[in-house]
């Protein structure tokens, strides 16, 4: 009886880890969306930091913390080193570009063998990750997202993402802005990265491909991006919803995509829109037409 | 000298079916300025019925039909009960990115229901066992029918393109919805053809795809949807001569990275290719063939 009640507990706690992880990792995300990246670049900088930082700690023997900060960092500086040529491009050519970093660092993982176990990956990684360090992480980005929307800082995003060139035009420094969110952005995945790691025992080249970035895209997407709750929200529903379908492996992929589908075609606005609509109609009625200006010139 | 002849068919029999892929996504991208993700999964779906028509003791050409016309019915229910209502209601483009994701997951989901999760390949035939060996170069019949069916696919699809009343229309609609909607062209159907057009070419894809490696399984898409984005950034989105030429290209290049260089590396030089060529010239290697973005 006793050892049900311990692995309904352990089950129930990794749940709760991973929506807190998902959680900063879909405000990270939001930085990047919050000025039209459509970044499929998360995967990458996540396999960054959590190769690294295993590396770090299974091989030299540094701290954990120290470690996952470093991961952090190494991925802040590929997102710089990456930035002045992939910043140039917009809509779906920065969307390639980002997804063909993605790949590029999974292929190294894949091939790399002596420090990322190639296509097995590397088993047996010490579980450091704390329960209450991921929910300091999540209720930090929570508040970083909290307090920016009020801030000058996020009068000039909202600018950026109804109009670039209106925005350069008055004086906003829209190439540093979007630098810098994409950095932080990737940053966060980085650290996200580091904290999976060593929340499972295994990472694999797998983990962190195409489909990593795009669940982490459709967190804040699906949640709704224009709410601060919005990214908290869609990163909950798609980290809970597959467990309560666990009931067949097939029909839980099919339903998690019908449901998806569902969202997309019938809350434009993301699944926040239903608790927030009528606040939204009154007070943010221009924010539900996304300009399609930006996207238009996506030749630069 | 063999070694490169062999080199060369071996490419240019696994690109003419990247190329066949692309085009269907390129020209998606031409005509609705969209990415549609479940491309892949739609060649998945064509690969897994053709197989079950060619299990059925059906020739193949009969199952190519079929991989065809599933791909094809696919692409146009996905733009009918996914893609319109999207525009109409005026969704973030984002969105339609991420449900056709979805719509790829779903379409996995099921055919792992349907067909099982196992990874099948065709029955020994007369085909795929035929090889002719011409001055030390192996080329199998497999090859020269699936290049062959490529070209074809793609003189069919020129031909529609340039030469027939639904091809025109296709064409206006790339050019501007607005000036097609002044001509009289019937927009929406334009786009349920456009959509119907590139699932057909998927599935046949899938087909080309499932032969050539006799490796049939529902996971088969993800990959090939990764191959068929390479090559349309190679081409430049939207540009299906470039897609052709991109198709052919990649199939090359991986066949002599993977010769010369390394097979583990054989994907890394593709994907630091579209990188560079993003970087320095993200319209794609071909597009001083044309004035704009189709």
């Amino acid at each position: 009886m006793m050892a049900v009640l311990d692995n309904f507990l352990l089950s129930y706690g990794n749940l709760v880890n991973l929506c807190l992880l998902n959680i900063f990792l879909a405000y990270g995300v939001w930085l990047a969306l919050s000025v039209n990246m459509f970044t499929l670049g998360t995967g990458g900088f996540m396999a960054l930091g959590a190769y690294s930082s295993v590396f770090l700690t299974m091989h030299g023997g540094w701290p954990f913390s120290v470690a996952v900060l470093v991961g952090g960092l190494l991925a802040a500086l590929a997102a710089l080193a990456i930035a002045t040529p992939v910043l140039r491009l917009r809509g779906d050519y920065f969307m390639l570009a980002t997804f063909a970093f993605t790949e590029v660092v999974r292929i190294i993982a894949l091939n790399w063998d002596s420090v990322t176990g190639g296509a097995v990956g590397i088993v047996g990684i010490p579980q450091l990750t704390q329960t209450w360090q991921l929910a300091v992480l999540a209720a930090g980005a929570l508040y970083f997202a909290y307090a920016v929307r009020g801030s000058y800082l996020g009068r000039a995003i909202a600018a950026i993402r109804e109009d670039d060139v209106m925005s350069q035009a008055m004086g906003i420094n829209v190439l540093g802005y979007r630098l810098s969110l994409f950095v932080s952005s990737a940053f966060v995945g980085g650290i996200a990265g580091a904290m999976a790691a060593h929340l499972n025992f295994f990472i694999g080249p797998s983990d962190f491909g195409l489909l990593r970035s795009i669940d982490a895209l459709s967190y804040p997407i699906l949640g709704g991006f224009d709410a601060l709750l919005g990214p908290l929200v869609g990163a909950i529903l798609t980290t809970i919803l597959p467990e309560l379908l666990r009931f067949s492996n097939q029909w839980r992929e099919i339903l998690m995509g019908l449901l998806v589908i569902g969202v997309v075609l019938f809350l434009p606005g993301g699944a926040m829109s239903l608790l927030s609509f009528k606040w939204r109609s009154r007070h943010r009625q221009s924010k539900l037409v996304l300009p399609d200006s930006v996207e238009q010139g996506a030749e630069r | 000298m063999a070694a490169l002849f062999q080199q060369i068919v071996n490419g240019l029999s696994i690109g003419s079916i990247y190329a066949v892929f692309a085009i269907g996504c390129t020209l998606i991208f031409g005509v609705l300025n969209i990415i549609n993700l479940a491309q892949g999964a739609f060649l998945m779906v064509g690969a897994c019925i053709g197989l079950e028509v060619a299990l059925a003791g059906f020739p193949v050409p009969v199952a190519l039909f079929a991989a065809i016309l599933s791909g094809g019915i696919l692409g146009a229910l996905s733009e009918v009960l996914m893609f319109q209502p999207l525009r109409k209601r005026g969704g973030h483009r984002w969105m339609g990115l991420v449900a056709s994701l979805a719509l790829a997951r779903v379409l996995v989901g099921t055919a792992q229901e349907v067909f099982g999760t196992q990874v099948r390949g065709y029955p020994p035939n007369a085909i795929t066992g035929l090889t002719w060996e011409i001055a030390g170069v192996r080329i199998q019949a497999i090859q020269v029918l699936i290049i062959v069916a490529a070209v074809l696919l793609m003189l069919l699809l020129a031909f529609t393109l340039k030469r027939t009343s639904i091809g025109r229309a296709i064409r206006t609609v790339a050019f501007s919805e607005t000036v097609a909607q002044i001509v009289g062209v019937h927009v929406g159907r334009t786009n349920l053809i456009t959509f119907f057009i590139a699932g057909a070419l998927a599935g046949a894809a899938g087909l080309l795809f499932g032969m050539l490696f006799n490796v049939v399984s529902p996971f088969m898409g993800d990959s090939a949807l990764v191959k068929g984005l390479t090559v349309i950034i190679l081409g430049g989105l939207g540009n299906i001569p470039g897609a052709v030429a991109g198709g052919f290209l990649l199939g090359l290049i991986e066949v002599f990275s993977a010769g010369y260089v390394s097979s583990s590396f054989r994907d890394a030089i593709g994907f630091g290719l579209i990188f560079l060529i993003l970087l320095v010239k993200p319209t794609g290697l071909f597009s001083g063939f044309e004035e704009r973005r189709a």
